[in-house]
């Protein structure tokens, strides 16, 4: 049960996600199986999953907080540390690798100014690589957050990152 | 990615509308009547043997009997029964499912209702990768359409017969692909696969009877049912019939989806289909099914793409992602971009697939680094070997598969990166492949 | 039931039974019949993943895991194949790859079944040319537990532990493929009433305890079974001995009493043994206190102060409290005596404390049930009237569980005119007993303990103290034989210090 809201300092997870998960629960045999989406729905808050939002998750769920870090590391797409508003991933699977993706990642990073896996100092982007997201027709290819952007080279692709505020 | 597929079949022909898309669209095409006759004119025992007499083999890689799968569930009893739609595509070179989502969102829809029908399940959890956003959102608006259309819920198409879709998203691992693995995902947990037994149908789901099905396999039923076992048969070879929609990637002229019947030449598919190599330039190599089955050279292209052809090859049709290496093409590096993915995405639990993975990556990136021993190629092939049947799942035979199909049909590449002396010059000035894609 | 063979020889088990855990029950596994194996326990649930445990199964073409085959009528088994030997190597191999090679500073060298099953079935040498995965070493992982994350097989035996057996979720892996670590949650550490159990479990130094650490190597132990003496479940325990002192507890399985565990608690009341605080002397109270004796001295003493009472009041102004930590034995001598001086109250006080669901009862002593049993009952009931000029002999066997206050007050106490003592430890107790004894603590003699369920424990001696003692049947007879008691003969007691 979720109880009615105290301080809100003392809170991370917002009410309203509160009431969203509760809800996800209720698809499921068993409370867990909300597990995922509820933390999809607290990182979306803040872009990452707090020490604090981890506790508060692992309360709602009646969970030791340790089985919900343990899921959070397990998942890419699930951060256990801030990320820049923007998440940029080249997909360097073998069709996208065979079509230049390496040399795109590498020619970002150099335009971003970081390193695969880590956060432009403005907080602006947050560069990485990922597996076959699917859109092999398509390559090279990288998405932006929910997004994928297709048979880029690497002047469409800088341009697009320079779109990015 | 293209909205159709270079070349369309049942699956995929009316793809190119977008209407099709909509509740109102699939229906004027004759959408959903197939759910209607087997949930009115058929028994669920009548929709099994149909499916089995048709012999239509799983898509999501393994092409086991899909009938004989549905047979597996228990007839009756107490126990709630559910379905699970596994659509976490992500078997690099794989992106059938992406478009069977995006583009026909109620023609799975009606298959998963004709499988539930045929097992009884209650309710279905349509898994869906996480990284999948958009057809994400398709499906939700199509489930959406559905139940206020009644064709969702409490009385399926004004009959008797409940059911639901529950839409879940991973949240980025390969391994929740395979069927435990996304079972551990689906009730919140990491996505360790199980031991087996028990199997799915035994207890499965949050403990429930379950049987799961990758979404291509879902989306032939409606044909299935439309046209019967026999003509059904008509389409494909003998042991593998109907058609697949085959992705191509790579070095190819018309990267893209291609439904064509099963039995189709690999060689036709690609130089018929897909335009060839483009720059002039020789073929090296491809890979018929997703990154996970063994390497063809050039010269065994004329191959059946069908389960029993490939495997007399050594290989196997897969989730048929046909990806296409040229003669430029460095096989340490495709070794490298291959072995890093396993790596990347063991679970980690077994002993010889968690270290073996990391092993194997290790020492193809010291050999395209030319640090490589000769040593390395047999202790490659001596790891890989002990990696097959001897894990929980199948993942280390997928892992273990490519390294032993490019060693056995590019050994040449591998040795050239140990030098003439057996042993690596260092850099990659020696790789002997200077225009092969960038590492 | 069905019948089964391994390597040509049959047994039986019930069927459906997994293989190892069969193998186990009927005492042949490693012990007979060669299974090696990491993330199967006993009373864990099964694991599958280490997959060092493949056995052929006649007709089936792959390996399987024996810790997840279930027995059948006519099941054929071969451990000793060269399929089986080349998969173990496989897996040995495989697990030595980033394993550090710290057996020379880590503690679980010499019991170690890595170190034991590369030996056994694992390659001979290394192949592994990349640099070894570096992970953290030297965590504090709780109040009792180093953790080196290099060492760890991830074997998940620790995780299952935490999970199945206290419930309380310490441990988790982290991550996946090769870059799984075991990990606690940051402020939240291994720090339940049985955390020392992982280390036991752990079948390499990746968990070891930070009391044994660095103690002494465990091929210097010499191995005594004895029983800990905490509460009443007597848990049994494997006494290490070095250099003439207890080293250590760990526990010893018993499937009846403790499985193949013991709380923390416990497993450190090894300390109590070599504590500074044992009673050292024999000591007589005189002018300026208590001074050391002899025993003969201090027999003769008390014997002359118990007649003189006897004499002039009877045996009724003698009372005697008993130890709920004496053996059997003692206990038995204790009432023999104070039957032969037709003695009035007699009692044992049991301290009562917090227990669990697991292991831990509430009576804090190892012989609770025995006293009882031998006519030592609850002493409450008159321990208020000590101090009315009733009793003027009371012999307390103290065993450190009493404080004066206990008693009524040290002020009460001294009404009493003679206080005899015999003790394993120093305690409030000694500053008015007019004659105190050493007594042995139960792992300096042979004797037995009766557990909460009646069980009788049998304890041997593990270590001898390094003064003299005696057990506190032995002071008592010499004391009944002093008196002239018929029960008690002319003659001193049977054998020195037992």
């Amino acid at each position: 049960m979720v109880e009615s809201a105290p301080l809100a300092a003392s809170r991370t997870v917002s009410g309203e996600v509160r009431a969203r998960i509760e809800r996800e629960m209720a698809r499921y045999p068993q409370r867990r199986g909300a597990l995922l989406a509820a933390l999809r729905w607290v990182q979306d808050e803040r872009g990452w999953v707090s020490p604090e939002a981890t506790t508060e998750v692992a309360e709602i769920f009646g969970l030791h907080p340790l089985e919900v870090i343990e899921v959070i590391s397990f998942y890419n797409m699930l951060h256990d540390r801030p990320v820049g508003r923007h998440e940029v991933h080249v997909c360097t699977s073998l069709a996208c690798s065979l079509r230049g993706a390496r040399g795109l990642l590498r020619a970002l990073e150099a335009h971003v100014g970081v390193r695969s896996g880590e956060t432009s100092a403005d907080g602006r982007i947050t560069l990485g690589h990922e597996e076959c997201l699917g859109a092999c027709s398509g390559a090279p290819m990288l998405r932006i957050g929910p997004t994928y952007h297709e048979n880029l080279d690497v002047a469409k692709a800088k341009a697009l990152l320079d779109g990015l505020e | 990615m293209h909205a159709t597929p270079h070349v369309t079949g049942y699956l995929s022909e009316h793809f190119g509308d977008d209407a099709f898309v909509t509740l109102e669209g699939y229906r004027a095409r004759g959408g959903y009547e197939a759910a209607r006759r087997a949930l009115t004119a058929l028994s669920p025992a009548d929709v099994i043997e149909l499916v089995t007499a048709s012999g239509l083999q799983g898509r999501g890689g393994a092409g086991f009997s899909t009938g004989q799968k549905w047979g597996f569930m228990p007839r009756g009893g107490e126990r709630p029964k559910v379905l699970v739609c596994n659509a976490d595509e992500s078997e690099p070179g794989s992106f059938k499912d992406r478009l069977l989502m995006e583009r026909g969102p109620h023609q799975l829809l009606e298959g998963i209702l004709i499988g539930a029908w045929a097992t009884g399940a209650e309710r279905t959890f349509l898994y869906i990768r996480g990284e999948y956003a958009h057809a994400t959102a398709v499906l939700e608006l199509a489930i959406r359409e559905a139940r206020s259309a009644g064709i969702l819920g409490d009385r399926v198409l004004g009959t008797g017969f409940r059911h639901d879709v529950v839409l879940v998203r991973g949240a980025g691992a390969y391994i929740c692909g395979e069927e435990t693995g996304l079972l551990e995902s689906l009730e919140g947990k990491k996505g360790q696969p199980r031991r087996k037994p028990p199997y799915p149908a035994e207890s499965g789901a949050f403990g429930m009877p379950t049987t799961v099905n990758n979404v291509e396999t879902f989306c032939h039923v409606p044909e299935i049912v439309r046209r019967g076992a026999e003509r059904f048969r008509r389409v494909g070879t003998e042991q593998s019939p109907g058609t697949t929609l085959f992705g191509v990637s790579g070095h190819i002229a018309r990267p893209g989806l291609f439904e064509l019947p099963l039995g189709t030449r690999l060689d036709t598919l690609i130089h018929e289909h897909a335009g060839g190599v483009p720059g002039g330039k020789r073929l090296k190599g491809v890979i018929p099914g997703g990154v996970s089955m063994p390497i063809l050279p050039a010269d065994q292209l004329d191959v059946p793409l069908a389960n029993e052809s490939l495997r007399e090859r050594g290989t196997s049709l897969g989730t048929g992602g046909v990806m296409v290496m040229d003669e430029d093409t460095c096989m340490v590096r495709v070794a490298c971009v291959i072995s890093w993915f396993f790596r990347d995405e063991s679970c980690g639990q077994c002993t010889q697939c968690r270290e073996g993975t990391g092993w194997i990556h290790q020492i193809c990136a010291r050999l395209e680094r030319g640090e490589g021993r000769r040593e390395d190629l047999d202790i490659l092939l001596e790891v890989a070997g002990k990696m097959e049947g001897a894990t929980i799942c199948a993942f280390a035979d997928a892992a273990a598969w490519p390294i032993q199909g490019l060693l056995r049909h590019f050994r040449a590449d591998f040795e050239a990166h140990l030098g003439s002396e057996g042993r690596g010059a260092g850099g990659r000035g020696r790789c002997p492949f200077p225009h092969s894609f960038e590492l | 039931m069905a019948r089964f063979k391994v390597d040509d020889v049959e047994y039986e088990a019930e069927a459906g039974t997994p293989l190892l855990r069969a193998l186990d029950e009927l005492g042949v596994l490693m012990n007979g019949v060669d299974v090696p194996h990491y993330c199967w326990h006993p009373k864990l649930s099964v694991d599958g993943s280490c997959r060092l445990c493949q056995v052929e199964i006649e007709g089936v073409p792959k390996l399987q895991i024996a810790c997840d085959t279930p027995v059948r009528d006519g099941l054929v088994v071969r451990t000793d194949t060269a399929r089986v030997q080349s998969a173990r190597e496989g897996v040995m191999e495989l697990l030595l790859l980033n394993h550090p090679l710290d057996c020379p500073i880590c503690d679980q060298a010499g019991e170690c079944q890595l170190q034991d099953y590369a030996f056994d079935y694992g390659v001979p040498a290394a192949r592994m040319r990349e640099p070894r995965r570096a992970a953290k070493k030297r965590q504090d992982l709780g109040k009792a537990i180093v953790f080196d994350q290099e060492r760890c097989i991830l074997c998940r035996r620790c995780v299952r532990f935490c999970r199945e057996v206290t419930g309380t979720n310490e441990l988790g892996v982290l991550r996946r493929g090769d870059r799984s670590v075991l990990e606690t949650a940051p402020g939240l550490p291994l720090d339940n009433d049985y955390s020392m159990n992982v280390a036991d479990i752990c079948p390499v130094g990746a968990l070891t305890t930070k009391d044994f650490r660095f103690k002494v190597r465990v091929w210097d132990l010499e191995n005594v079974p004895g029983v800990c003496t905490g509460c009443s479940r007597g848990c049994n325990v494997e006494i290490g001995v070095a250099r003439g002192n207890v080293q250590r507890y760990v526990p010893r399985r018993n499937d009846a009493v403790n499985e193949t565990w013991l709380c923390d608690v416990g497993r450190l009341s090894y300390k109590e043994i070599g504590a500074p605080d044992r009673v050292r002397d024999v000591s007589v109270r005189g002018e300026h206190g208590l001074t050391p004796a002899s025993l003969e001295e201090a027999i003769a003493g008390a014997s002359k102060r118990v007649r003189t009472v006897l004499d002039e009041h009877g045996g009724a102004a003698v009372a005697g409290i008993a130890s709920a930590h004496a053996c059997n034995e003692d206990l038995e001598v204790f009432g023999a005596l104070l039957d032969a001086l037709g003695a009035g109250a007699r009692g044992a006080p049991v301290p009562l404390g917090p227990s669990d669901e697991l292991l831990v009862r509430p009576e804090k002593a190892a012989n609770a049930h025995g006293a009882r049993a031998l006519g030592f009952g609850d002493p409450a009931p008159w321990l208020d009237r000590l101090g009315g000029g009733d009793v003027r002999v009371l012999i307390v066997l103290g065993h450190d569980l009493l404080g004066a206050d206990f008693l009524g007050s040290e002020a009460a106490l001294s009404e009493i005119g003679t206080v005899i003592l015999l003790d394993t430890h120093q305690s409030a107790l000694a500053r008015v007993a007019d004659f105190v004894f050493p007594a042995r603590h139960p792992a300096e003699r042979e004797g037995t303990l009766t557990n909460h369920a009646g069980r009788v424990q049998p304890v041997v001696r593990a270590v001898e103290p390094p003064f003299p003692a005696w057990t506190e049947g032995e002071i008592l007879a010499r004391l009944g034989t002093a008196l002239g008691l018929e029960a008690f003969g002319s003659a001193p007691a049977p054998g020195p210090g037992r």
